[in-house]
Protein backbone atom coordinates (compact mmCIF):
# COMPACT_ATOMS: atom_id res chain seq x y z
CA UNK A 1 0.00 0.00 0.00
CA UNK A 2 1.57 3.24 -1.07
CA UNK A 3 0.69 6.55 0.45
CA UNK A 4 -0.10 9.29 -2.00
CA UNK A 5 -0.60 12.85 -0.91
CA UNK A 6 -2.11 15.55 -3.03
CA UNK A 7 0.19 18.42 -2.12
CA UNK A 8 -1.34 20.61 -4.78
CA UNK A 9 -4.60 20.65 -2.80
CA UNK A 10 -2.84 22.34 0.12
CA UNK A 11 -1.38 24.97 -2.18
CA UNK A 12 -4.87 25.46 -3.61
CA UNK A 13 -6.38 26.02 -0.18
CA UNK A 14 -3.63 28.45 0.79
CA UNK A 15 -3.86 30.49 -2.40
CA UNK A 16 -7.68 30.55 -2.44
CA UNK A 17 -7.92 31.54 1.23
CA UNK A 18 -5.18 34.16 0.86
CA UNK A 19 -6.83 35.74 -2.16
CA UNK A 20 -10.24 35.74 -0.47
CA UNK A 21 -8.93 37.29 2.76
CA UNK A 22 -6.83 39.91 1.01
CA UNK A 23 -9.78 40.91 -1.19
CA UNK A 24 -12.22 41.11 1.72
CA UNK A 25 -9.88 42.88 4.14
CA UNK A 26 -8.35 45.09 1.46
CA UNK A 27 -11.63 46.32 0.04
CA UNK A 28 -13.18 46.82 3.45
CA UNK A 29 -10.18 48.82 4.70
CA UNK A 30 -10.12 50.84 1.50
CA UNK A 31 -13.82 51.55 1.98
CA UNK A 32 -13.22 52.78 5.53
CA UNK A 33 -10.32 54.93 4.36
CA UNK A 34 -12.42 56.53 1.64
CA UNK A 35 -15.29 57.03 4.09
CA UNK A 36 -12.90 58.95 6.33
CA UNK A 37 -11.70 60.95 3.33
CA UNK A 38 -15.31 61.75 2.55
CA UNK A 39 -15.65 63.27 6.00
CA UNK A 40 -17.93 60.56 7.35
CA UNK A 41 -15.77 59.08 10.07
CA UNK A 42 -17.51 56.02 11.51
CA UNK A 43 -17.78 56.15 15.28
CA UNK A 44 -19.10 52.79 16.45
CA UNK A 45 -19.23 52.40 20.18
CA UNK A 46 -19.13 48.87 21.52
CA UNK A 47 -22.48 47.23 22.15
CA UNK A 48 -23.71 46.76 25.72
CA UNK A 49 -22.13 44.05 27.93
CA UNK A 50 -18.42 43.38 28.14
CA UNK A 51 -16.57 44.15 31.26
CA UNK A 52 -13.51 42.78 29.53
CA UNK A 53 -12.83 45.61 27.15
CA UNK A 54 -12.76 49.33 27.81
CA UNK A 55 -16.39 50.27 27.81
CA UNK A 56 -17.18 53.64 26.29
CA UNK A 57 -19.88 55.71 27.97
CA UNK A 58 -22.45 57.48 25.78
CA UNK A 59 -20.80 60.76 26.70
CA UNK A 60 -17.41 59.60 25.50
CA UNK A 61 -18.98 58.24 22.36
CA UNK A 62 -20.59 61.61 21.64
CA UNK A 63 -17.29 63.35 22.25
CA UNK A 64 -15.59 61.03 19.77
CA UNK A 65 -18.29 61.71 17.19
CA UNK A 66 -17.87 65.46 17.68
CA UNK A 67 -14.10 65.21 17.29
CA UNK A 68 -14.58 63.21 14.13
CA UNK A 69 -16.98 65.81 12.72
CA UNK A 70 -14.54 68.60 13.56
CA UNK A 71 -11.70 66.81 11.86
CA UNK A 72 -13.89 66.22 8.84
CA UNK A 73 -14.67 69.91 8.56
CA UNK A 74 -10.99 70.70 8.06
CA UNK A 75 -10.86 68.30 5.13
CA UNK A 76 -8.97 69.81 2.21
CA UNK A 77 -11.37 68.20 -0.26
CA UNK A 78 -14.14 70.06 -2.07
CA UNK A 79 -17.73 68.94 -1.73
CA UNK A 80 -17.57 67.21 -5.11
CA UNK A 81 -14.38 65.34 -4.26
CA UNK A 82 -15.94 64.22 -1.03
CA UNK A 83 -18.91 62.82 -2.89
CA UNK A 84 -16.57 60.87 -5.13
CA UNK A 85 -14.76 59.51 -2.07
CA UNK A 86 -18.04 58.46 -0.43
CA UNK A 87 -19.11 56.78 -3.66
CA UNK A 88 -15.77 55.00 -3.83
CA UNK A 89 -16.23 53.83 -0.25
CA UNK A 90 -19.59 52.25 -0.98
CA UNK A 91 -18.21 50.65 -4.14
CA UNK A 92 -15.41 49.14 -2.02
CA UNK A 93 -17.87 47.74 0.51
CA UNK A 94 -19.87 46.34 -2.38
CA UNK A 95 -16.76 44.69 -3.86
CA UNK A 96 -16.05 43.15 -0.48
CA UNK A 97 -19.55 41.63 -0.36
CA UNK A 98 -19.20 40.43 -3.95
CA UNK A 99 -15.92 38.69 -3.10
CA UNK A 100 -17.65 36.76 -0.31
CA UNK A 101 -20.65 35.91 -2.47
CA UNK A 102 -18.38 34.73 -5.29
CA UNK A 103 -16.44 32.51 -2.90
CA UNK A 104 -19.60 30.92 -1.51
CA UNK A 105 -21.01 30.29 -4.99
CA UNK A 106 -17.71 28.64 -5.97
CA UNK A 107 -18.10 26.24 -3.04
CA UNK A 108 -21.76 25.48 -3.66
CA UNK A 109 -21.35 24.77 -7.37
CA UNK A 110 -18.07 22.94 -6.93
CA UNK A 111 -19.86 19.70 -6.05
CA UNK B 1 -31.19 -8.21 12.84
CA UNK B 2 -32.91 -6.57 15.79
CA UNK B 3 -29.64 -5.95 17.61
CA UNK B 4 -28.18 -4.43 14.43
CA UNK B 5 -31.09 -1.99 14.19
CA UNK B 6 -30.72 -1.15 17.85
CA UNK B 7 -27.03 -0.42 17.43
CA UNK B 8 -27.64 1.74 14.34
CA UNK B 9 -30.14 3.80 16.31
CA UNK B 10 -27.74 4.04 19.25
CA UNK B 11 -24.91 5.16 16.95
CA UNK B 12 -27.09 7.83 15.35
CA UNK B 13 -28.24 9.14 18.73
CA UNK B 14 -24.68 9.21 20.03
CA UNK B 15 -23.42 10.88 16.85
CA UNK B 16 -26.08 13.57 17.14
CA UNK B 17 -25.18 14.04 20.79
CA UNK B 18 -21.58 14.53 19.68
CA UNK B 19 -22.79 17.07 17.11
CA UNK B 20 -24.68 18.90 19.85
CA UNK B 21 -21.65 19.11 22.14
CA UNK B 22 -19.60 20.29 19.18
CA UNK B 23 -21.93 23.22 18.60
CA UNK B 24 -22.21 23.76 22.35
CA UNK B 25 -18.47 23.97 22.73
CA UNK B 26 -17.65 25.96 19.61
CA UNK B 27 -20.06 28.91 19.82
CA UNK B 28 -17.31 30.82 21.52
CA UNK B 29 -14.93 30.25 18.63
CA UNK B 30 -17.12 32.02 16.15
CA UNK B 31 -18.48 34.65 18.46
CA UNK B 32 -15.72 35.36 20.99
CA UNK B 33 -14.05 38.06 18.92
CA UNK B 34 -17.13 40.10 17.99
CA UNK B 35 -18.39 39.93 21.56
CA UNK B 36 -14.93 40.83 22.86
CA UNK B 37 -14.56 43.89 20.67
CA UNK B 38 -18.16 44.83 21.31
CA UNK B 39 -19.23 44.44 17.69
CA UNK B 40 -22.31 42.42 18.57
CA UNK B 41 -24.62 42.10 21.52
CA UNK B 42 -24.14 38.61 22.93
CA UNK B 43 -27.78 37.59 22.45
CA UNK B 44 -27.77 38.58 18.80
CA UNK B 45 -24.36 36.98 18.28
CA UNK B 46 -25.48 33.60 19.59
CA UNK B 47 -28.71 33.55 17.61
CA UNK B 48 -26.87 34.54 14.43
CA UNK B 49 -24.27 31.85 14.99
CA UNK B 50 -26.95 29.19 15.43
CA UNK B 51 -28.84 30.13 12.27
CA UNK B 52 -25.68 30.31 10.17
CA UNK B 53 -24.45 26.96 11.45
CA UNK B 54 -27.66 25.47 10.12
CA UNK B 55 -27.16 27.12 6.71
CA UNK B 56 -23.52 26.07 6.65
CA UNK B 57 -24.52 22.42 6.96
CA UNK B 58 -26.11 22.62 3.52
CA UNK B 59 -23.20 24.27 1.70
CA UNK B 60 -21.10 21.26 0.80
CA UNK B 61 -20.77 17.52 1.47
CA UNK B 62 -17.09 16.96 0.69
CA UNK B 63 -15.99 16.57 4.31
CA UNK B 64 -18.77 14.10 4.98
CA UNK B 65 -17.61 12.04 2.00
CA UNK B 66 -14.05 12.01 3.32
CA UNK B 67 -15.36 10.25 6.44
CA UNK B 68 -17.97 8.00 4.91
CA UNK B 69 -15.99 7.01 1.81
CA UNK B 70 -12.35 7.56 2.62
CA UNK B 71 -10.84 6.89 6.00
CA UNK B 72 -12.16 3.39 6.54
CA UNK B 73 -11.79 0.72 3.88
CA UNK B 74 -15.22 -0.78 3.89
CA UNK B 75 -14.17 -3.76 1.75
CA UNK B 76 -11.74 -4.88 4.46
CA UNK B 77 -14.28 -5.25 7.22
CA UNK B 78 -17.15 -7.39 8.29
CA UNK B 79 -20.23 -5.22 8.62
CA UNK B 80 -21.88 -6.95 11.58
CA UNK B 81 -18.75 -6.66 13.64
CA UNK B 82 -18.12 -3.10 12.56
CA UNK B 83 -21.25 -1.35 13.81
CA UNK B 84 -20.34 -1.77 17.49
CA UNK B 85 -16.87 -0.42 16.63
CA UNK B 86 -18.27 2.89 15.36
CA UNK B 87 -20.22 3.00 18.57
CA UNK B 88 -17.05 2.39 20.59
CA UNK B 89 -15.20 5.06 18.62
CA UNK B 90 -17.90 7.62 19.32
CA UNK B 91 -17.77 6.86 23.02
CA UNK B 92 -14.01 7.34 22.91
CA UNK B 93 -14.43 10.73 21.25
CA UNK B 94 -17.09 11.96 23.67
CA UNK B 95 -15.17 10.72 26.71
CA UNK B 96 -11.98 12.43 25.64
CA UNK B 97 -13.88 15.64 24.93
CA UNK B 98 -15.42 15.61 28.37
CA UNK B 99 -12.11 14.85 30.01
CA UNK B 100 -10.34 17.79 28.36
CA UNK B 101 -13.29 20.03 29.07
CA UNK B 102 -13.15 19.15 32.77
CA UNK B 103 -9.42 19.79 32.98
CA UNK B 104 -9.60 22.92 30.85
CA UNK B 105 -7.10 21.52 28.34
CA UNK B 106 -7.13 22.79 24.78
CA UNK B 107 -8.50 20.07 22.54
CA UNK B 108 -10.35 19.59 19.31
CA UNK B 109 -13.67 17.78 19.07
CA UNK B 110 -12.97 16.92 15.43
CA UNK B 111 -9.72 15.17 16.18
CA UNK B 112 -11.31 13.42 19.13
CA UNK B 113 -13.87 12.03 16.68
CA UNK B 114 -11.25 10.83 14.19
CA UNK B 115 -9.04 9.49 16.95
CA UNK B 116 -11.91 7.52 18.46
CA UNK B 117 -13.00 6.08 15.11
CA UNK B 118 -9.50 5.17 13.98
CA UNK B 119 -8.53 3.69 17.34
CA UNK B 120 -11.65 1.54 17.54
CA UNK B 121 -11.24 0.38 13.93
CA UNK B 122 -7.59 -0.60 14.37
CA UNK B 123 -8.34 -2.56 17.54
CA UNK B 124 -11.48 -4.20 16.20
CA UNK B 125 -10.73 -4.77 12.52
CA UNK B 126 -6.96 -4.57 12.21
CA UNK B 127 -4.42 -2.16 10.77
CA UNK B 128 -5.44 -2.80 7.18
CA UNK B 129 -8.95 -1.44 7.70
CA UNK B 130 -7.71 2.14 7.71
CA UNK B 131 -6.78 3.98 4.52
CA UNK B 132 -3.68 5.74 5.77
CA UNK B 133 -3.14 7.94 2.74
CA UNK B 134 -6.60 9.47 3.28
CA UNK B 135 -5.96 9.86 7.01
CA UNK B 136 -2.62 11.52 6.30
CA UNK B 137 -3.70 13.79 3.47
CA UNK B 138 -7.19 14.74 4.69
CA UNK B 139 -6.85 14.73 8.48
CA UNK B 140 -3.29 14.82 9.85
CA UNK B 141 -1.59 17.12 7.35
CA UNK B 142 -4.48 19.61 7.30
CA UNK B 143 -4.36 19.60 11.11
CA UNK B 144 -0.76 20.77 10.98
CA UNK B 145 -0.94 23.01 7.91
CA UNK B 146 -4.31 24.73 8.33
CA UNK B 147 -3.53 26.67 11.54
CA UNK B 148 -0.22 27.75 10.00
CA UNK B 149 -1.97 28.77 6.79
CA UNK B 150 -4.63 30.66 8.71
CA UNK B 151 -2.00 32.34 10.87
CA UNK B 152 0.04 33.46 7.89
CA UNK B 153 -3.02 34.78 6.09
CA UNK B 154 -4.28 36.55 9.22
CA UNK B 155 -0.83 38.14 9.65
CA UNK B 156 -0.90 39.45 6.07
CA UNK B 157 -4.49 40.63 6.34
CA UNK B 158 -3.86 42.44 9.64
CA UNK B 159 -0.83 44.20 8.19
CA UNK B 160 -2.90 45.18 5.17
CA UNK B 161 -5.84 46.46 7.24
CA UNK B 162 -3.59 48.60 9.43
CA UNK B 163 -1.52 49.87 6.51
CA UNK B 164 -4.53 50.96 4.47
CA UNK B 165 -6.23 52.77 7.35
CA UNK B 166 -3.09 54.28 8.92
CA UNK B 167 -2.98 58.07 9.13
CA UNK B 168 0.05 60.13 10.01
CA UNK B 169 -1.75 63.35 10.86
CA UNK B 170 -3.36 62.00 14.08
CA UNK B 171 -6.83 62.61 12.65
CA UNK B 172 -9.48 59.89 13.20
CA UNK B 173 -8.61 56.86 11.09
CA UNK B 174 -12.05 55.24 10.98
CA UNK B 175 -10.84 51.91 12.39
CA UNK B 176 -13.97 51.90 14.54
CA UNK B 177 -15.74 50.92 11.34
CA UNK B 178 -14.18 47.45 11.56
CA UNK B 179 -16.74 46.78 14.29
CA UNK B 180 -19.47 46.77 11.66
CA UNK B 181 -17.32 44.55 9.50
CA UNK B 182 -16.91 42.07 12.30
CA UNK B 183 -20.63 41.36 12.38
CA UNK B 184 -20.17 40.23 8.83
CA UNK B 185 -16.93 38.23 9.21
CA UNK B 186 -17.98 36.49 12.42
CA UNK B 187 -21.14 35.40 10.61
CA UNK B 188 -18.90 33.87 7.97
CA UNK B 189 -16.96 32.02 10.66
CA UNK B 190 -20.21 30.57 12.02
CA UNK B 191 -21.18 29.53 8.50
CA UNK B 192 -17.78 27.91 7.96
CA UNK B 193 -18.14 26.09 11.27
CA UNK B 194 -21.44 24.60 10.17
CA UNK B 195 -19.94 23.63 6.83
CA UNK B 196 -17.01 21.75 8.31
CA UNK B 197 -18.20 20.45 11.68
CA UNK B 198 -21.78 19.43 10.99
CA UNK B 199 -20.46 17.37 8.09
CA UNK B 200 -18.28 15.24 10.34
CA UNK B 201 -21.36 13.88 12.07
CA UNK B 202 -23.08 13.46 8.72
CA UNK B 203 -20.11 11.39 7.60
CA UNK B 204 -20.29 9.12 10.64
CA UNK B 205 -24.05 8.59 10.26
CA UNK B 206 -23.71 7.93 6.53
CA UNK B 207 -20.91 5.45 7.22
CA UNK B 208 -23.17 3.67 9.70
CA UNK B 209 -26.09 3.56 7.26
CA UNK B 210 -23.89 2.15 4.51
CA UNK B 211 -22.42 -0.55 6.73
CA UNK B 212 -25.85 -1.50 8.03
CA UNK B 213 -26.97 -1.78 4.42
CA UNK B 214 -29.52 1.02 4.69
CA UNK B 215 -27.79 3.13 2.07
CA UNK B 216 -26.02 1.99 -1.09
CA UNK B 217 -22.26 2.44 -0.86
CA UNK B 218 -22.22 3.96 -4.34
CA UNK B 219 -24.32 6.89 -3.12
CA UNK B 220 -21.70 9.25 -1.78
CA UNK B 221 -23.91 12.14 -0.65
CA UNK B 222 -25.53 11.93 2.77
CA UNK B 223 -29.30 11.62 2.73
CA UNK B 224 -31.35 14.76 3.21
CA UNK B 225 -32.71 13.80 6.61
CA UNK B 226 -29.15 13.22 7.81
CA UNK B 227 -28.05 16.69 6.66
CA UNK B 228 -31.13 18.24 8.22
CA UNK B 229 -30.75 16.41 11.53
CA UNK B 230 -27.06 17.30 11.82
CA UNK B 231 -27.64 20.92 10.86
CA UNK B 232 -30.46 21.39 13.36
CA UNK B 233 -28.57 19.62 16.15
CA UNK B 234 -25.43 21.70 15.72
CA UNK B 235 -27.53 24.88 15.56
CA UNK B 236 -29.32 23.88 18.76
CA UNK B 237 -26.03 23.12 20.45
CA UNK B 238 -24.63 26.46 19.35
CA UNK B 239 -27.63 28.29 20.72
CA UNK B 240 -27.64 26.50 24.06
CA UNK B 241 -23.87 26.69 24.46
CA UNK B 242 -23.94 30.39 23.84
CA UNK B 243 -25.80 31.08 27.04
CA UNK B 244 -23.19 29.30 29.07
CA UNK B 245 -20.44 31.20 27.33
CA UNK B 246 -22.09 34.56 27.77
CA UNK B 247 -22.36 33.92 31.45
CA UNK B 248 -18.72 32.95 31.75
CA UNK B 249 -17.00 35.04 29.11
CA UNK B 250 -16.46 38.34 30.88
CA UNK B 251 -13.11 37.90 32.51
CA UNK B 252 -9.63 37.85 31.16
CA UNK B 253 -10.36 38.34 27.51
CA UNK B 254 -7.37 39.24 25.47
CA UNK B 255 -6.89 42.59 23.89
CA UNK B 256 -8.24 42.13 20.38
CA UNK B 257 -8.74 45.32 18.37
CA UNK B 258 -11.56 45.54 15.81
CA UNK B 259 -9.22 45.73 12.80
CA UNK B 260 -7.33 42.73 14.09
CA UNK B 261 -10.48 40.73 14.83
CA UNK B 262 -11.83 41.50 11.37
CA UNK B 263 -8.66 40.21 9.72
CA UNK B 264 -8.47 37.12 11.93
CA UNK B 265 -12.06 36.18 11.17
CA UNK B 266 -11.69 36.72 7.43
CA UNK B 267 -8.71 34.42 7.49
CA UNK B 268 -10.46 31.77 9.62
CA UNK B 269 -13.57 31.76 7.47
CA UNK B 270 -11.74 31.62 4.14
CA UNK B 271 -9.35 28.89 5.28
CA UNK B 272 -12.12 26.67 6.65
CA UNK B 273 -14.40 27.22 3.68
CA UNK B 274 -11.66 26.54 1.12
CA UNK B 275 -10.61 23.41 3.02
CA UNK B 276 -14.18 22.16 3.33
CA UNK B 277 -14.65 22.50 -0.41
CA UNK B 278 -11.73 20.09 -0.90
CA UNK B 279 -12.92 17.67 1.79
CA UNK B 280 -10.29 18.41 4.45
CA UNK B 281 -11.73 17.67 7.87
CA UNK B 282 -10.26 20.42 10.00
CA UNK B 283 -10.50 21.46 13.58
CA UNK B 284 -12.21 24.83 13.50
CA UNK B 285 -10.84 25.64 16.95
CA UNK B 286 -7.27 25.20 15.79
CA UNK B 287 -7.74 27.27 12.65
CA UNK B 288 -9.35 30.09 14.62
CA UNK B 289 -6.55 29.98 17.21
CA UNK B 290 -3.95 30.11 14.45
CA UNK B 291 -5.67 33.17 13.01
CA UNK B 292 -5.83 34.99 16.34
CA UNK B 293 -2.13 34.37 16.96
CA UNK B 294 -1.21 35.38 13.40
CA UNK B 295 -3.24 38.57 13.55
CA UNK B 296 -1.70 39.43 16.93
CA UNK B 297 1.73 39.13 15.35
CA UNK B 298 0.55 41.42 12.56
CA UNK B 299 0.27 44.29 15.02
CA UNK B 300 3.21 46.52 15.68
CA UNK B 301 5.41 45.69 18.67
CA UNK B 302 4.07 42.18 19.24
CA UNK B 303 5.92 39.15 20.53
CA UNK B 304 5.04 35.50 20.92
CA UNK B 305 4.73 34.12 24.44
CA UNK B 306 6.20 30.74 23.60
CA UNK B 307 5.15 29.10 26.85
CA UNK B 308 1.44 29.76 26.22
CA UNK B 309 1.70 28.97 22.52
CA UNK B 310 3.52 25.73 23.32
CA UNK B 311 0.86 24.65 25.82
CA UNK B 312 -1.87 25.17 23.23
CA UNK B 313 -0.01 23.16 20.60
CA UNK B 314 0.77 20.34 23.03
CA UNK B 315 -2.95 19.94 23.72
CA UNK B 316 -3.58 19.67 19.98
CA UNK B 317 -0.91 16.99 19.55
CA UNK B 318 -2.38 14.83 22.29
CA UNK B 319 -5.99 14.79 21.13
CA UNK B 320 -5.80 12.33 18.23
CA UNK B 321 -3.79 9.55 19.93
CA UNK B 322 -5.54 10.00 23.29
CA UNK B 323 -9.05 9.75 21.84
CA UNK B 324 -7.74 6.86 19.75
CA UNK B 325 -6.64 5.06 22.91
CA UNK B 326 -10.01 5.53 24.62
CA UNK B 327 -11.81 4.41 21.44
CA UNK B 328 -9.47 1.43 21.26
CA UNK B 329 -10.24 0.35 24.84
CA UNK B 330 -13.98 0.61 24.12
CA UNK B 331 -13.47 -1.52 21.02
CA UNK B 332 -11.49 -4.07 23.02
CA UNK B 333 -14.52 -4.54 25.26
CA UNK B 334 -16.58 -5.39 22.21
CA UNK B 335 -13.92 -7.66 20.72
CA UNK B 336 -13.41 -9.61 23.95
CA UNK B 337 -16.85 -9.69 25.46
CA UNK B 338 -19.16 -9.42 22.43
CA UNK B 339 -22.71 -8.41 23.37
CA UNK B 340 -21.81 -7.85 27.01
CA UNK B 341 -19.05 -5.51 25.87
CA UNK B 342 -21.51 -3.44 23.88
CA UNK B 343 -23.69 -3.23 26.97
CA UNK B 344 -20.75 -2.12 29.12
CA UNK B 345 -19.87 0.52 26.49
CA UNK B 346 -23.46 1.76 26.41
CA UNK B 347 -23.61 2.06 30.19
CA UNK B 348 -20.29 3.89 30.15
CA UNK B 349 -21.63 6.30 27.51
CA UNK B 350 -24.72 7.03 29.59
CA UNK B 351 -22.56 7.72 32.65
CA UNK B 352 -20.34 10.10 30.65
CA UNK B 353 -23.31 11.94 29.16
CA UNK B 354 -25.02 12.29 32.54
CA UNK B 355 -21.80 13.60 34.07
CA UNK B 356 -21.52 16.22 31.32
CA UNK B 357 -25.08 17.35 31.91
CA UNK B 358 -24.62 17.42 35.66
CA UNK B 359 -21.49 19.51 35.40
CA UNK B 360 -22.85 21.90 32.80
CA UNK B 361 -25.85 22.56 35.01
CA UNK B 362 -23.63 23.48 37.87
CA UNK B 363 -22.13 26.21 35.71
CA UNK B 364 -18.98 26.64 37.71
CA UNK B 365 -16.93 29.61 36.56
CA UNK B 366 -13.27 28.78 36.94
CA UNK B 367 -10.08 29.90 35.28
CA UNK B 368 -10.28 26.80 33.13
CA UNK B 369 -13.64 27.41 31.48
CA UNK B 370 -14.02 31.16 31.70
CA UNK B 371 -12.62 31.73 28.24
CA UNK B 372 -12.98 30.19 24.86
CA UNK B 373 -9.83 28.54 23.62
CA UNK B 374 -9.62 30.92 20.71
CA UNK B 375 -9.77 33.97 22.91
CA UNK B 376 -7.21 32.30 25.14
CA UNK B 377 -4.84 31.78 22.25
CA UNK B 378 -4.67 35.55 21.99
CA UNK B 379 -2.65 35.37 25.21
CA UNK B 380 0.12 33.73 23.24
CA UNK B 381 0.91 37.14 21.79
CA UNK B 382 2.11 40.10 23.81
CA UNK B 383 1.50 43.49 22.24
CA UNK B 384 3.34 46.55 23.53
CA UNK B 385 1.14 49.36 24.78
CA UNK B 386 3.16 51.92 22.86
CA UNK B 387 4.15 50.24 19.62
CA UNK B 388 7.41 51.27 17.96
CA UNK B 389 7.14 53.83 15.13
CA UNK B 390 6.52 52.70 11.58
CA UNK B 391 9.19 53.20 8.93
CA UNK B 392 7.56 56.39 7.75
CA UNK B 393 7.31 57.77 11.29
CA UNK B 394 10.99 56.95 11.86
CA UNK B 395 11.92 58.80 8.67
CA UNK B 396 9.86 61.79 9.82
CA UNK B 397 11.58 61.71 13.21
CA UNK B 398 15.03 61.60 11.59
CA UNK B 399 14.12 64.55 9.35
CA UNK B 400 12.89 66.47 12.38
CA UNK B 401 16.10 65.79 14.28
CA UNK B 402 18.21 66.90 11.31
CA UNK B 403 16.24 70.11 11.02
CA UNK B 404 16.70 70.88 14.72
CA UNK B 405 20.43 70.26 14.40
CA UNK B 406 20.68 72.67 11.50
CA UNK B 407 18.62 75.28 13.33
CA UNK B 408 20.88 75.16 16.36
CA UNK B 409 23.99 75.74 14.24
Amino acid sequence: MSITIDWLAFVQVFVAALIASVLVVGFYSLGLRLLVRAGRVPVVSPAEFTDAITVITPKESQRAAKAAAKAAKKSPLTAGQRKVAAFGAYVSFGMCALAVLGGLLLIIFNR
Amino acid sequence: METATLIVVLVIVLALFFDFTNGFHDTANAMATPIATGALKPKVAVLLAAVLNLFGAFLSTEVSQTISHGIIREDQIDSDAFLPLIFAGLIGAITWNMFTWLLGLPSSSSHALFGGLIGATIVGAGWMAIDYSVVLSKVILPAVLAPLTAGLIAFTATRLAYAITRRYDTKPDGRDGFRWGQIFTSSLVALAHGTNDAQKTMGVITLTLIIAGWQSSTQTEPQLWVILACGITIALGTYMGGWRIIRTLGKGLTDVKPAQGFSAESSTASTILASSALGFALSTTQVASGSVIGSGLGRRGSKVRWRTAGRIMLGWLFTLPAAGAVGGVMALMVAWLGGVGILIDAVFAVVVILTIFGLSRRNAVTAANAMSEVAESGNAIRVKRNPPPTRRQRAAMRAEARREKEDSK
